[in-house]
This record gives structure tokens, sequence and C-alpha cells, in this order.
């Protein structure tokens, strides 16, 4: 879907948001930014300047300071829209002591209430990410990298219309990566999704991003693709 | 305000604090000297009046007949009905005061709930709390007269402000990002806690439930005492008639079937440690691990792999 197109809504929007924890400190602003379906979206910059904490707001976690948010047409953090924001935070979030299938059933219960189509969705998610012959293997038991995949694997059990990845590419060899950014980056292209992703490799970000956010002084600036501006060198 | 912490300080902390609670306890002795026949006054009373246990609480009574065939006569013994229904006791009044206790301690856990229902929770559970059992027994057999119906409503008024005070201390500890993946996700309140709280906090959960299952075993020989029930009445009958070996016999038992707790305890949350270094005893290692943890405890303890 052409992105920013006139009769397409967008699954996104920020508009005057100021982000941070403490109103007298914010950490970012972004005056203007919104994600359209289909959009893959990187963020980049130093460390501790607020990127998670930009995702976590965009997740309804942290309450913005001021300005509006908006996840498919509704509120946040007032009205979160069950099961359309999928979230795989920098920890992942897994619960450690249940299986995989348990971690992925939880993606897929936030998708959808019917049982039968939440568990095609959970043996979908599993077999995409090859953890077939893991799915009774509790997570603290499994590498790093297979519990990248799991988290992985629930939101796209879940099936959500924004995806919110908070360096979910860390920690994997080159063959995983390339599976699992090949799986999320259909997910997004075919089911007309969006992903927005914290990552600290800048090389990285570039390739798989259609549209790179860069937290500098503040203030978010955006560059597009292809664009001279995506060139900077942070 | 957070302040990082070392062992230096912890160390120094705890050595004031103890020094204090010897100046507090130095203040309520005013005789210190009362202390050097004690251990002697006890050896006598051991000796003379507790050992050897007299084991024959365990021999059927006299009335009423007993019908069990040989070798289940113990059956019929006022230590075996007495610790049979405390047990009963115990156990019905854990899985009440559990299911009351969770709802309750998911309300009072702060980063579950809003402060206004937070802190009416803890209220709630700290009333239930501020009696101990036995207060709560006699209260009950006044209420509604003597027997086990009694024992067990204290009991689980008790188990209710302790385990919902344990639980919600314990799912409080929780790491916050499953908590905040199933926030984000839209996951309700209540699929948040059986699919992230329960399953990341059942090591607790089993281990504090299990507990109290022990505790209100244990409490069971005191609540016993005012009518309520279980072993502690015979207890009680002894106690008065001054057969203290008798009493010593049934002590044993009790502790025998703590110790068999603990071991049930452990095979239930070793499906839930963290690093797997408990390794999940077989059913036959619980019944028979006594023995051998007598002899050599660590021989219980197996690496998983």
């Amino acid at each position: 879907m052409q992105a920013g197109s006139f009769f397409v809504q967008p699954i996104l929007v920020l508009k005057d948001v100021v982000i941070g924890y403490d109103s007298s400190d914010p950490l970012v602003k972004v005056p203007d930014l919104q994600v359209f379906p289909g959009e893959i979206i990187a963020i980049a910059g130093p460390s501790g300047i607020g990127k998670s904490t930009l995702l976590r707001t965009i997740a309804g976690l942290v309450s913005p300071i001021s300005g509006t948010l908006e996840v498919c047409g509704k509120t946040l953090p007032e009205s979160p829209p069950r099961g359309h924001l999928g979230y795989v935070p920098q920890k992942l979030g897994l619960v450690r002591h249940a299986s995989v299938r348990h971690n992925v059933d939880q993606g897929a219960r936030a998708g959808t209430r019917l049982r039968k189509e939440r568990n095609e969705r959970s043996t979908g998610a599993i077999e995409q990410m090859g953890l077939t012959d893991k799915s009774r293997e509790p997570i603290r038991r499994l590498s790093g990298g297979q519990q990248r995949r799991v988290a992985t694997a629930r939101t796209l059990a879940q099936r959500p219309r924004l995806i919110l990845a908070d360096e979910f590419l860390s920690e994997l060899d080159e063959e995983t990566l390339s599976s699992v950014l090949e799986a999320v980056t259909n997910y997004v292209r075919e089911n007309d999704a969006c992903l927005i992703v914290v990552e600290h490799d800048i090389t990285r970000a570039k390739m798989m991003a259609d549209k790179l956010l860069v937290i500098d002084d503040g203030r978010v600036n955006p560059f597009i693709k292809g664009t001279k501006a995506l060139e900077v060198n942070i | 305000m957070r302040v990082s912490i070392d062992s230096g300080i912890l160390t120094k902390s705890f050595l004031c604090i103890l020094m204090l609670a010897f100046l507090v306890l130095n203040g309520m002795v005013s005789d210190w000297g009362r202390l050097t026949g004690g251990f002697g006054n006890l050896k006598n009373f051991f000796y003379q009046s507790l050992w050897p246990p007299d084991w024959s609480v365990l021999e059927p009574q006299v009335y009423p007949v007993c019908t069990a065939r040989y070798p289940f006569e113990f059956t019929c013994s006022t230590a075996w009905i007495g610790v049979i229904e405390t047990i009963k006791i115990a156990f019905v009044a854990t899985v009440f005061g559990m299911a009351l206790s969770f709802p309750l301690s998911l309300a009072a856990a702060r980063n579950l709930s809003p402060g206004w229902l937070s802190f009416s929770s803890r209220f709630i559970l700290s009333a239930f709390r501020s009696l101990p059992s036995l207060i709560w027994a006699i209260f009950f057999v006044i209420l509604i007269g003597m027997g086990p119906l009694s024992g067990v409503l204290a009991m689980t008024v008790y188990t209710v402000g302790y385990l919902g005070k344990l639980w919600y201390e314990a799912i409080e500890g929780l790491s916050k990002t499953p908590l905040e993946a199933a926030q984000a996700m839209g996951l309700s309140q209540y699929e948040t806690a059986l699919s992230v709280v329960v399953p990341e906090s059942a090591n607790e959960l089993i281990s504090h439930s299990i507990f109290l299952f022990e505790y209100n075993f244990r409490s069971g020989t005191i609540i016993g005492i005012v009518g309520a029930g279980g072993i502690g009445y015979y207890i009680d009958l002894y106690l008065r008639f001054l057969q203290y070996d008798k009493v010593v016999a049934y002590l044993l038992i009790i502790f025998l079937v703590v110790l068999i707790i603990d071991f049930i305890s452990i095979y239930a949350r070793s499906f839930f440690t963290e690093d797997d270094d408990l390794k999940a005893p077989s059913w036959f290692e619980v019944i028979y691990g006594l023995g051998r943890a007598a002899s050599n405890p660590s021989s219980f303890y197996r690496g998983r792999r």
C-alpha cells in the first residue's frame, strides 16, 4: 500500500507529543508523526536519549507529558486497542517458567478470542520461527536467540496492526536474523501492518526501514529512505 | 529515593540492629542469674518426664472397638485419628484460603492494581492477619460451637490474611517486562493474572501455600486445645494429666508430618526453579527420602543434568 496516500488512514498518529518521565525534564519531542500501513520505521540515536521511552509511550505503558497519541483510531493510554498493538520489549517480556507454546498462545489470545483460530495461529507462528521441537520447553532453558524467536512468534500469532520492537534482532546469528527479519517484514507488507523498531545498528536500521527516525537533541528528525539525509552519521 | 546497597553497609546496619536488640532485651530482664540453673532443670525434666516417648499413643483405643486388621490397627489410635483430622482441617483451610487469597493478592499488588484497590485489599488482609489463629478459633468456637468446622473457619481466615500478604509481595517482585508486554498487547487483568502472574510466581505461590499448609497443621495442635478439633485435643488432654512422655510422642509425630510436607514442597517447587538446580524427585524418593535425608541431607539435592 502506498504510504502516506490521501485515502489511507494512518495506523499511528503522534501530534505535538512530549515524552519523558518528568514534565520538567522531557526526553523527546515529536511535533508530527504519522505511520501508514506497510511502513517499517527504525528509531536510532545514542544510548539513553529516549528511544525505548518513545516506544513504551507508543505502547501505552508511559503517558505522554503532553500531546495526543492515536493507534488505530484509539487514543492512548485512555482506550488501548486490544490486540492491535504488538510489543517486543528489549528484555522480551517472556514468561520464563512457562513453555514456548504458552508464550505464543498469549499473543494469539490477545489477537483473537476464538479457541480454534488461536490454536492455528500459535501452531503457525511456532512453525514459522522453527520452534516446533521446542514448543513444550520452558523459556528459561532456551538460548537468547531462541527466546527472541519466541517473542517474535508471539507477536506474529497476535497479528497486530502495529508492531513495536525494541532491538529485537540483537543476539541472533546471521542465518536466524535474516529468517526472523524476513518473517516480520513479510507479515508487515502482506497484512498492511507497520513495524517500528528501535535499532542501535544503524546499517541494519537503514537496510530494513523505509523511514529512519533519529532522535537527536531531544527532537525526532525523520529521514526518508533514498534521501541524502538518511546517510547521517550518528 | 533508591540507594545502592553494598555488603559493608548491610553488615554494619545488621550489627547495629543486633546490638539494639540486646539493649532492648537487657532492659526487659532484671535477673540474668536465672539462666544459670535453666539447663539443669531442662535436663532433669527431659529425662524424668519427657524421655523416652510413650508410643502407646499409636495403639488402638479401647473404645470404640477397633475394626481394622493387622497391620493397620494403628489407624484406631488417638495419634492417627488426631493427625488425620488435623491434616484434613489444615488441607481444607489452606485450599479455601488459597481460593480467597488469590483475588485479594492480585488486588493488593501495586504493580497490577490501582492505588485505592491495593490499599483497601491490604486493609482487609491486615485485619484478617491481626489476630492469631488461636483467637480466631476461640471466636468461631463461641460462634458455632466446638468441632473441626470452627478449626477450619479459624484457619481459613488466618490463611487468607497471611497467604494474601505473602502472595502480593511475591507478585510485586515479578519482573515488569512480561506484565508490560501483556498490557501493551491488550490482555485483560484476568488474562494477565492467569497467563503471566501465575506461571512467573508459581515457585513462590506453591512454596507459600505449602508453608501455610504446614503452618496450619502445626497450629492445628494449638487450636485443638480450645476445642476446634484435631490432635491438639489429645495433646491438651495428656498435658492436663501431666503425661508428658505421651505429649512428646505426639510432638515427634507432628515433626515427622512436617518433614513429609517439606519434602512434598521440594518436589512441587522443583518444577518451577530458575536454574534447574533442584532435581524433581520421584514420589518414591519423596516417601523414602526421609531416611536418606536424615543420614545425608545433601543426597536429596542432585543436579538435573
